[in-house]
């Protein structure tokens, strides 16, 4: 609580009240930001909830939270503000191994878990998605992550991920796979030697890595083509759903449901939750993240 | 459990049976800070630490420690429990009496247990309120009892007890799992002797013998599974043993979570994303606190 921000009144007293009083607003504009779009800011987030909101403030030149708050809940402009700040709220979060525990839990639990159900197989193969892939970082550190096991657990495995964006810009830049430093920050010496080659002042992934990924087109909206994508063998969609309202969230996410194999996995960012979208799904958890787990269905549907 | 093993830790609860800080403190204090923290009598709290002197400079320490930024210092065991809070001195209590009964190294380091135990707790009194079980006191006691099987494990059968948990630390699996596997006993069954022993209420013994098994419990099953699904939570939340268990855990499918579920309603709309998360709050709150706990005593 005890922040340096401007915002609030350098006086001791009445900071503290009023304090308290930005701490409500700022709780709900929380809760509603979880109602709205699914990704919450827990009470040790709040800090960083303020200072996001903050920035926004400053664009509209609003000066106290709660006139912020109104401006998100009753203004005319409410369902750009909400896009506006959840656009500042998942800023800079696109990077390469950007969830570690995520990742984590991929190599360890998962991809051991899914090449156990498929040893029975002659050809396995194993597919992955990332969906709302943007300029490609979350495909390409799958992409990685996979080579790295190509030796051990996925020797004789084929192996495939298909990558897909709405944003045709976006999807130019995933193929040309050209990185600078930010997007690199979590990419440490070795591997960047390893799996990329320099462009200039930035770094390119290199050519193997980019085989693994298919990118292509794709509006997650689109019924017609979200059938097509069958056979997934783990997911990943992260920060993408919280721009859609709740009735294409839940439309969207049952054709995730649909599209994996059963015993397979859905991903979503570090802190957005699926409650109250789908019930088919089960939360689960491995140490540090959590995934949406698609049960073998059951005789009598009792899952 | 084989004769000579159920001896050996009969002799070892014994010996810690006769410590002066057990019978005298921790049983009364459970009693009366197992209760909702507004109807626990001060005056009891304070009666019962004051019989304890090195207790009673603990908890002065405590709230004169940073942590609590008191602006002039507290000076009377009164001040200190009602600045402390119940839920701190119940923590301070039961770490000071039990960290001194089973001093000695183990290995799974104290610091790691105690961080797990005081984690548990907190998880579990959160869990009480948002699924709506009426005794988070009672479950915040619970959690920081519910692995003292661990503690007299390591004091009574060290050998054994470090080979299930080193095998549990190399292999990533449960620890439980692994000293049954290897000793044919776990420390439920110990932390269920130790109850009896020291005849603490009933609900504590379910918690103590069955957190790992609670469809065995017989009676006061949702507390222990209350205890059980915050166990499983920390253990995947980094707030573990301080070793690592690599796994998924479905906690929807936990035997634990049908219990609960069966007797409170309030369950069916549990938000698990959002309590997973805002789990993540408590890292930070354990560390610190365990930190000025363990440079206390």
């Amino acid at each position: 609580m005890a922040n340096t921000n401007f915002v609030s009144p350098a006086s001791s007293g009445p900071a503290t009240q009023s304090g308290a009083a930005q701490n409500s607003h700022l709780r709900k504009i929380r809760d509603l930001i979880y109602q709205v779009a699914g990704i919450l800011q827990p009470d040790h987030k709040l800090q960083f909830l303020e200072d996001r909101c903050g920035r926004r403030m400053q664009h509209l030149s609003i000066s106290s939270l709660r006139a912020y708050y109104d401006c998100l809940t009753i203004s005319s402009i409410r369902d750009d503000e909400i896009k506006e700040l959840l656009n500042e709220i998942t800023i800079g979060e696109t990077c390469f191994f950007r969830n570690a525990p995520q990742l984590e839990a991929l190599r360890r639990v998962v991809l051991p878990a899914i090449l156990k159900n498929k040893s029975h197989l002659a050809f396995r193969h194993l597919r992955l998605w990332s969906a709302g892939c943007s300029t490609g970082e979350e495909a390409y550190t799958l992409a990685i992550l996979l080579l790295e096991e190509r030796e051990g657990a996925l020797k004789n495995v084929n192996t495939e991920i298909v990558a897909t964006d709405l944003n045709l810009r976006s999807l130019e830049a995933a193929q040309a796979g050209v990185y600078g430093d930010y997007a690199l920050r979590n990419v440490n010496p070795l591997m960047r030697l390893k799996y990329f080659t320099s462009a200039g002042e930035r770094l390119a992934v290199k050519s193997e890595v980019k085989a693994l990924v298919k990118f292509s087109r794709l509006n997650l909206m689109d019924d017609a083509r979200m059938t097509f994508m069958k056979g997934m063998d783990t997911i990943f969609c992260c920060n993408v759903m919280i721009y859609f309202d709740g009735v294409v969230r839940r439309r969207i996410v049952q054709h995730f449901y649909n599209n994996l194999v059963p015993n397979s996995y859905l991903f979503v960012g570090h802190a957005e939750s699926l409650y109250g979208v789908n019930n088919d799904f089960h939360l689960v958890h491995f140490p540090g993240a959590t995934a949406y787990f698609k049960p073998e269905k059951r005789a009598g549907g009792a899952a | 459990m084989n004769r000579a093993i159920m001896e050996r830790i009969e002799t070892k609860l014994e010996e810690i049976g006769s410590l002066p800080t057990i019978p005298t403190l921790l049983v009364p204090l459970l009693q009366h800070l197992c209760e909702p923290a507004e109807e626990v009598s001060i005056e009891q709290v304070v009666t019962i630490i004051s019989r304890d002197p090195s207790l009673a400079a603990q908890c002065l320490r405590m709230i004169n420690s940073p942590l609590f930024g008191m602006r002039y210092p507290i000076d009377t065991v009164r001040g200190a429990v009602m600045g402390l809070g119940v839920n701190r001195v119940r923590q301070i209590a039961m770490a000071c009496s039990l960290l001194k009964a089973f001093a000695g190294k183990g290995v799974v380091p104290a610091r790691a247990l105690w961080a797990h135990s005081l984690a548990v707790a907190m998880v579990a009194q959160k869990f009480c309120h948002q699924a709506g079980y009426a005794a988070p006191e009672q479950a915040y006691s619970a959690g920081l009892l519910h692995d003292l099987g661990i503690m007299v494990a390591m004091a009574a059968c060290p050998a054994e007890f470090e080979t299930a948990a080193l095998a549990a630390s190399r292999e990533h699996r449960a620890l439980y799992l692994c000293e049954r596997e290897h000793n044919g006993f776990d420390h439920c069954e110990i932390g269920g002797m130790l109850a009896q022993k020291w005849s603490l209420p009933a609900t504590y013994y379910n918690v103590l013998r069955h957190h790992h098994e609670v469809e065995q419990a017989t009676e006061h099953r949702c507390l222990a599974a209350i205890v059980s699904l915050s166990d499983i939570l920390c253990r995947l939340r980094n707030l573990g043993y301080g070793f690592e268990e690599i796994g998924f855990i479905d906690l929807a499918t936990e035997p634990a979570w049908a219990f609960a579920a069966a007797e409170l309603p309030q369950m069916r709309d549990f938000d698990l994303a959002r309590f997973t998360l805002e789990l993540d709050a408590f890292i930070t709150e354990v560390e610190q606190s365990v930190t000025t706990l363990f440079e206390l005593v």
